[in-house]
């Protein structure tokens, strides 16, 4: 019965839409950049999308068959989980790569705390960071474009970080996604075409991601290399995994905040923690461990900007 | 006879310190990294365990209840720094590999735990068994998630290559490692209890 | 008031038995703890210069400095150092064998407690033999270890910022 009754704060609106439709169209949102992924990476790239796609859908049927619960395979959150996670991961990776990442997203980030609509963390970061603490030597050797081998080279932001001048890139190729990265997070032009699609839909709303891409812009360029408004904030859009991880993953319903004020914030504080740890933390990338920070913040979140019921003081 | 080993047993699985009352969890995320650390923590630990369970019910009649817990932390503390010197002595690769998770057996909550919760109020035999079995079950279950996090960590156990080839997984050589195991046994063994009653 | 009295003496009474006891067991303890820091240091002395016959510590206020290192036939021909320099998570210390014209023999990671994986790389053979045959100018070309240039570049610097000031002396 419980799995029947759902709780959200007022007004209730009946929307005709299932749960499972609108992952299915969340999916069809990511394909451009999957393809243009591919385009770029080779075929290897698409290998790893189905790796982390079949064993993603996998996991989750044999844990919901060995808990005894009921096998919802097919409404597309297992999928999405592990397209996300496959979109995560540079294109050369083992092939035992993107199944571990997906068992243990699922596993771990999912079903231990009950299942859709339960979990605290983005099941397919999870499965990221688990990736990336356990076997950072591949998560960080990153594929050439539009070479198809395995020869590495570094992410602008890597090349930032250490100080190495790095291939001079413009803006434009940067849009295309002709740099080193992982699969799903170069080419900015299709995710935005996806983003489009799920702002047409309405399946998103504008106040996490743009708060959290201006907040990230407007730190970067604020805490310049060169001294105070000076950064190349530009760079730091259009690189790394901010385009991806703002449209499609601090979106995700469960673990975000419900009401418009809280999605402002919980933007902001992406975009803080995102840009703290790209110009002074360890690692040359944060977007993942921003949005997983902030997810655990969402239920605070919501506690302190949940709607008033009418004529409650 | 039968009453001491019934004392002895309910620290290994009934009342096992890590996994039933979940005491002393700091040394056991810190140091069981590899087996033969949580051998060697197992067995500091329960030597203190003994020896604090053993004082404390033998002077238990002579400390006023109002000072208590100073005197049974000079106890215990004396104990963990005799275990200190003496593993610096006799075995300094361990100690080094231990480091301060050795003195810092002193605020282990499982031996004050013990001090307060069963030595001061059960007699000296007693006490004994239940240091012995409290010890003996934490030393278990370090061996069994150091042995967890070997493996799949660093890909040995007590420094043996286990597998050919295989790509251990550094996430569980790091305390976020520790957190996991720990956590994913305590569920185990939850359900196994939950399946009993 | 009788009460705190007899409350102190009682906790007195504990603490000096306790302190007698460790007193004693210091004694029985003592001389083996420091032989075995001794063998440590002098396996790990032995390591960076295994053709080193007798090692003679150069002491500054009870503090080594370095050792000076005699070969077999009794000549000076070496120095052995310890450097150490703060790392990604924690401080690398590493024993240095130099010889006398500045020429590193090896070195040895005495302790280091960096990301497993990564940083606890350095005291790999592949990171630590990169040492092996070169002067302090080339120091600066050892090839650090892939994602882990915190922790490489402590090593090198230390060992090459104590390698000048030891070379300094002598």
């Amino acid at each position: 019965m419980k799995d029947k009754l759902s709780v959200g704060t007022s007004p209730h609106l009946h929307k005709d839409e299932s749960v499972s439709r609108i992952m299915w169209l969340v999916v069809l949102s990511l394909a451009p950049a999957g393809i243009a992924g591919v385009l770029i990476f080779g075929l290897s790239a698409l290998r790893v999308i189905i790796l982390g796609v079949v064993s993603a859908v996998f996991s989750e049927g044999i844990i919901q068959l060995l808990t005894k619960k009921r096998i919802t395979v097919l409404d597309g959150s297992a999928f999405l989980t592990g397209l996300l996670l496959a979109y995560n991961l540079p294109a050369h990776v083992p092939f035992w790569l993107p199944i571990v990442g997906s068992l243990f997203a699922v596993a771990i980030g999912k079903q231990v705390f009950g299942g859709l609509g339960q979990n605290i963390f983005n099941p397919a970061l999870v499965g990221r960071v688990f990736l990336m603490a356990s076997w950072p030597k591949y998560m960080t050797s990153f594929t050439r474009p539009m070479n198809y081998d395995a020869i590495t080279c570094a992410t602008p932001l890597a090349a930032l970080k250490e100080g190495r001048a790095f291939e001079n890139l413009s803006s434009w190729d940067l849009f295309l996604g002709l740099r080193g990265g992982c699969i799903g997070e170069v080419c900015i032009l299709a995710l935005l075409l996806g983003a489009l699609f799920l702002f047409y839909k309405k399946y998103i709303s504008w106040h996490i991601p743009l708060t959290y891409i201006a907040t990230v812009g407007l730190f970067t360029y604020i805490f310049g290399q060169q001294g105070l408004f000076s950064g190349d904030w530009l760079l730091h859009v259009l690189t790394g995994g901010l385009i991806l991880g703002a449209f499609f993953m601090a979106t995700d319903y469960v673990t975000s905040p419900l009401t418009y004020k809280g999605q402002v914030i919980f933007g902001i504080g992406c975009g803080l923690l995102t840009a703290i740890i790209r110009l002074w933390g360890g690692y040359p990338e944060g977007v993942s461990y921003a949005i997983l920070m902030m997810n655990a913040a969402a239920p605070i979140i919501d506690r302190f900007t949940k709607n008033r019921v009418y004529g409650k003081r | 006879m039968k009453k001491f080993f019934n004392e002895f047993l309910r620290g290994i699985a009934k009342e096992n310190p890590t996994f039933v009352l979940v005491l002393g969890l700091c040394p056991t995320l810190a140091v069981s990294v590899s087996v033969i650390n949580g051998i060697g923590m197992g067995i500091a630990a329960t030597f203190v365990l003994l020896g604090s369970n053993i004082i404390v019910a033998v002077i238990k009649n002579s400390i006023p209840q109002r000072i208590r817990i100073p005197c049974y932390i000079v106890v215990i503390a004396t104990f963990v720094t005799v275990t200190e010197m003496l593993m610096k002595a006799y075995s300094p690769a361990l100690d080094r590999s231990l480091g301060i998770y050795v003195p810092l057996i002193v605020v282990n909550c499982m031996v004050l735990g013990r001090a307060e919760a069963y030595a001061s109020k059960n007699t000296v035999m007693n006490s004994f068994f239940d240091g012995l079995g409290m010890g003996v079950g934490f030393t278990l279950a370090l061996i069994l998630i150091s042995g967890i996090r070997e493996a799949l960590g660093a890909g040995t156990i007590l420094g043996h290559r286990l597998f050919a080839s295989f790509e251990p997984a550094f996430i569980l050589g790091m305390p976020s490692g520790a957190l996991l195991v720990i956590g994913l046994l305590l569920g185990f063994f939850n359900v196994l209890k939950g399946r009993k009653a | 008031m009788k009460e705190m009295v007899r409350y102190g003496f009682i906790l007195a009474l504990i603490c000096t038995i306790a302190s007698g006891l460790l007193a004693g067991m210091n004694l029985l303890t003592k001389a083996r703890i420091n032989a075995q820091a001794q063998d440590e240091e002098e396996a790990s002395l032995k390591e960076v210069l295994p053709q080193g016959e007798r090692f003679e510590a150069v002491r500054a206020e009870e503090e080594v400095l370095y050792y000076k290192v005699y070969d077999k036939s009794g000549k000076f021909v070496a120095v052995a150092f310890k450097a150490s320099g703060k790392g990604y998570s924690s401080v690398i210390e590493s024993m240095v064998g130099m010889n006398k014209d500045g020429v590193i023999n090896a070195i040895k990671i005495l302790s280091q407690n960096e990301t497993p994986g990564l940083g606890a790389k350095v005291v790999e053979p592949g990171f630590v033999l990169g040492f092996s045959n070169k002067n302090l100018s080339q120091l600066d070309n050892i090839q650090a270890i892939t994602g882990a240039t915190i922790s490489s570049g402590a090593v090198i610097d230390s060992v090459k910022k104590r390698a000048e000031e030891i070379k300094g002396i002598i």
